[in-house]
């Protein structure tokens, strides 16, 4: 009488049949289980792409499986090519995935406060093993999300795709076009560097325009944490990036993909008759099954996604990080991040609290409801020539706006602080840090003298310098020159000074403008690299 | 599909390919990255330094006579200055401690007027820990040379025709351009009277004229208890007389009381013209 018993059936197979007959019955056994119901020879059948047995295996594990019973069994021939999705929801999904892994790495090296963040950075950078490739591709990915999610939203409208009954599946896809834009915002801070803290403060300078002042004012301080982005504002950010933004993300997101699969794929406008939803019923002709064609076709682009990306944050692409954030020092030409530009474009337009607040409050509000009042019948591109225009022209209003957003547009400084940023810009390195440092040889040289320069990249230099100190002569001043002046200044360290001087015609009086930088042998700009 | 399986595999390789790549080739990245790291530290510390030290220091932090001591030289960094105020830990540690928490007593043997500042913002100054660490590797930058050149800082030349304490001298006529160059320069005027809030600013600040206007009505003030009988004579006196007069709010000896041995009669002349140009 044993007090413990143990039974191993797969002995008394052993016993039965032989260890290899047993031992290949278990091997069976656990594919089965792995695959979620497809045994050893049905994986080949997949693999193989054998037609398949009746009743169909493959569909066992849509059936039986927690990940595949949110995949549909097939979807319609019409919706399998590139048109008409383009595979934007796909890739959606895919780059948050994508960030959620590159970001959790990152999380393991990371403090979120402004007495550690970006010493984190450097330590990423330059301590942690992969650590300056993971940063790339999170923000790569993070870039390329927001380019895909809101393509997504575009070709939505294009095909007429929100109309009913995907009403409610339009209205979470803009939540989660929200989300995306604003875990890639908050995301912008968390480095702690001069281009990360302005271009936030100037994103986040819009909150505090809320009318009536009490408002804003309060939502100003609990966004910011204080007057100014310091340690709570870090937090907070951080916070929402890691838990509340990913947390409703995830949420929006399994509404939207039930919306999705219960509605099914819309099929191309033209497709079905005005007024009618096929989608779900697709006839036994025009299926395509998810095994092994989707998923085929997934797992490849997966790979295909992983290598292009590697291959770009190893060859092409380095994610900036300019110096430690200072709240002090504000950079000339700061801009919000590439996909707030139109709203700092608006801004321009006049008061903050059109433009910066109701505005794109009242738009976000409509795009939100819209397939409730926007209720034609017809996806036909033929007849929805007011919607399509609409879209077109919103497109068009955002890279007018966008472009508006650039120093390039309505910016007021001065043309020889203008001419000094162009070699000597305050948001990235610019070209006199660019170049090759032996190349930056000692001296006083003249700017409109760039042809006697010693060497071809100081006389690239200097001719860039002329061409913009000449927009300083204007109606009040004339005869502006510009020098570069380089000194010997420690062991591998050359102080660059710059100047813009001019004969003010009022009084004839001189006038002068300077600015000096110090440029190390191993600073390595041109290679990209750290703060 | 077949040819999606087929891809799919030779990208694998490629992902693997690709991994290792990097893989062999992080270390020697990491090592640039530190050491690129370092260089803009370096140039971060330069700009600091001009902004913040320069004025005392001198612009290549060879010191300024009556001012503050020489950092640029051989002997912070081979070891005699740190037996001398007794520091046991490195020249880089020193050097730091200095910035970060100032100096509240002078060295054995020097006559500087002024204490170090304390600089750090864990002690009250306006810089972070990482500016502090830039300056001192800008100032760790300087040993090279500055052993280079070796032996002690040269003893101060001495002036030919020094100006001398008298008021009465007569002036040559005086250059605003070159006396700013002086007053930021060589003399280190502006480390106190510019720069901080040691002397009085010379500048206009607020409702207080600059020093050219004050100093046309101060020698007839009731509290005056200098010698001058009129402007220029007042502006000689403060330069090279400096405890004849004492402006209310600050204290005695503060200011440099050798200026009429370093300063040519031309020198003094541009000083009170750049001076006087400050209204």
């Amino acid at each position: 009488m044993a007090i413990f018993r143990m039974h191993i059936p797969f002995l008394d197979e052993v016993k039965a049949k032989g260890l290899r007959q047993a031992g290949r019955a278990k091997a069976d056994d656990l594919v089965t289980r792995v695959t979620a119901g497809l045994n050893p020879s049905d994986v080949r059948g997949l693999l193989r792409d054998d037609p398949a047995a009746r009743p169909n295996p493959r569909l066992t594990p849509h059936a039986e499986g927690f990940w595949l019973h949110m995949r549909p069994t097939y979807y319609h021939t019409l919706v399998d090519g590139i048109y008409p999705t383009f595979r934007l929801g796909w890739l959606s999904t895919f780059f948050f995935v994508f960030e959620i892994i590159t970001g959790v790495f990152l999380m393991v090296y990371y403090t979120p406060s402004p007495d550690a963040a970006y010493e984190n950075m450097l330590n990423i950078l330059g301590n942690v093993f992969l650590g300056s490739t993971m940063r790339d591709l999170h923000k790569l990915g993070a870039e390329a999300m927001v380019l895909v999610v809101a393509l997504h939203m575009l070709r939505t409208f294009v095909t007429g795709s929100y109309k009913k009954p995907r009403q409610f599946t339009w209205a979470t896809g803009i939540i989660l076009l929200g989300v995306t834009l604003f875990l890639s915002f908050s995301g912008y801070l968390l480095p702690w560097d001069q281009l990360s803290l302005w271009a936030v403060t100037i994103g986040a300078s819009m909150v505090e325009a809320f009318p009536p002042e009490v408002v804003g004012q309060t939502m100003n301080l609990i966004v910011r944490g204080g007057p100014e982005f310091n340690a709570d504002g870090l937090l907070r950010f951080y916070l929402l990036h890691v838990v509340l933004l990913p947390l409703i993300g995830i949420v929006a997101f399994g509404v939207h993909y039930y919306k999705v699969i219960h509605h099914g794929h819309s099929l191309p406008p033209e497709a079905e008759k005005v007024g009618e939803d096929t989608a779900k019923r697709v006839p036994l002709d025009r299926r395509v099954y998810f095994m092994p064609r989707i998923v085929t076709r997934e797992l490849f682009y997966i790979v295909a996604l992983v290598f292009l990306f590697l291959a770009a944050a190893t060859f092409f692409y380095e994610a900036p990080l300019e110096i430690k954030a200072d709240s002090l020092v504000t950079p000339l030409h700061t801009t919000a991040p590439w996909y707030f530009l139109w709203l700092q474009g608006m801004l321009k337009l006049g008061d903050k609290v059109i433009w910066g607040v109701i505005v794109p409050t009242v738009l976000i509000g409509l795009l939100l409801v819209l397939p409730y009042f926007e209720v034609g019948p017809s996806r036909r591109y033929g007849d929805r020539r007011i919607g399509l225009s609409v879209a077109a022209l919103s497109v068009a209003a955002i890279a007018v706006l966008s472009f508006m957003g650039t120093p390039w547009y309505g910016v007021s400084t001065s043309a020889e602080q203008e001419a000094v940023a162009t070699l000597l810009p305050q948001t990235h390195p610019g070209p006199v840090r660019e170049t090759e440092w032996e190349a930056i040889e000692l001296g006083t040289f003249t700017a409109s003298q760039y042809t006697a320069a010693p060497n071809p990249a100081m006389a690239a230099l200097l001719e860039t310098f002329h061409a913009e100190v000449l927009k300083v002569n204007d109606a009040e001043r004339s005869q502006a020159e510009g020098f570069m002046i380089v000194e010997d200044w420690q062991t591998d360290l050359r102080k660059v000074t710059l100047r813009v001087v001019w004969t003010n015609l009022a009084d004839n009086s001189p006038g002068e403008y300077s600015q000096v930088t110090y440029v190390h042998r191993q600073a390595a700009y041109d290679r990209g690299g750290g703060s | 599909m077949k040819w999606q399986i087929a891809a799919g595999m030779f990208l694998v390789l490629g992902l693997i390919v690709l991994t290792l790549g990097l893989a062999l080739s992080e270390m020697p990245r990491m090592e640039l990255f530190k050491a690129s790291n370092d260089a803009r530290a370096v140039e971060s510390g330069a700009l600091l330094f001009e902004n913040s030290c320069r004025a005392c220091h001198g612009p290549q932090g060879k010191g300024i006579e009556g001012v503050a001591p020489p950092i640029n030289a051989a002997d912070l960094y081979d070891g005699s200055r740190l037996a001398a105020v007794g520091w046991s830990g490195t020249t880089e540690d020193y050097v730091r401690n200095v910035i970060a928490a100032g100096r509240p007593v002078p060295s054995a043997g020097t006559t500087y007027p002024q204490r170090m500042p304390t600089w750090s913002d864990r002690f009250g100054g306006p810089l972070r820990d990482d500016q502090v660490d830039s300056l001192v590797a800008f100032i760790m930058n300087w040993e090279d040379r500055a052993l280079a050149e070796g032996g002690d800082a040269a003893p101060p030349p001495v002036v030919e025709g020094a100006v001398g304490t008298d008021l009465a001298v007569s002036l040559p006529e005086g250059d605003a351009v070159r006396g700013q160059q002086l007053a930021e320069g060589a003399l280190g005027c502006s480390g106190c009277h510019v720069l901080a809030d040691v002397g009085p600013a010379w500048n206009a600040v607020g409702d207080q004229p600059g020093v050219g206007t004050r100093a046309a009505t101060r020698f007839t003030q009731d509290d005056y208890t200098g010698q001058a009988a009129d402007a220029q004579q007042y502006l000689v006196e403060a330069v090279v007389q400096t405890n004849a007069f004492i402006v209310s709010g600050y204290p005695a000896n503060i200011m440099p009381q050798n200026y009429g041995d370093r300063l040519t009669g031309q020198d003094l002349a541009d000083l009170i013209a750049y001076m006087n140009s400050l209204r």
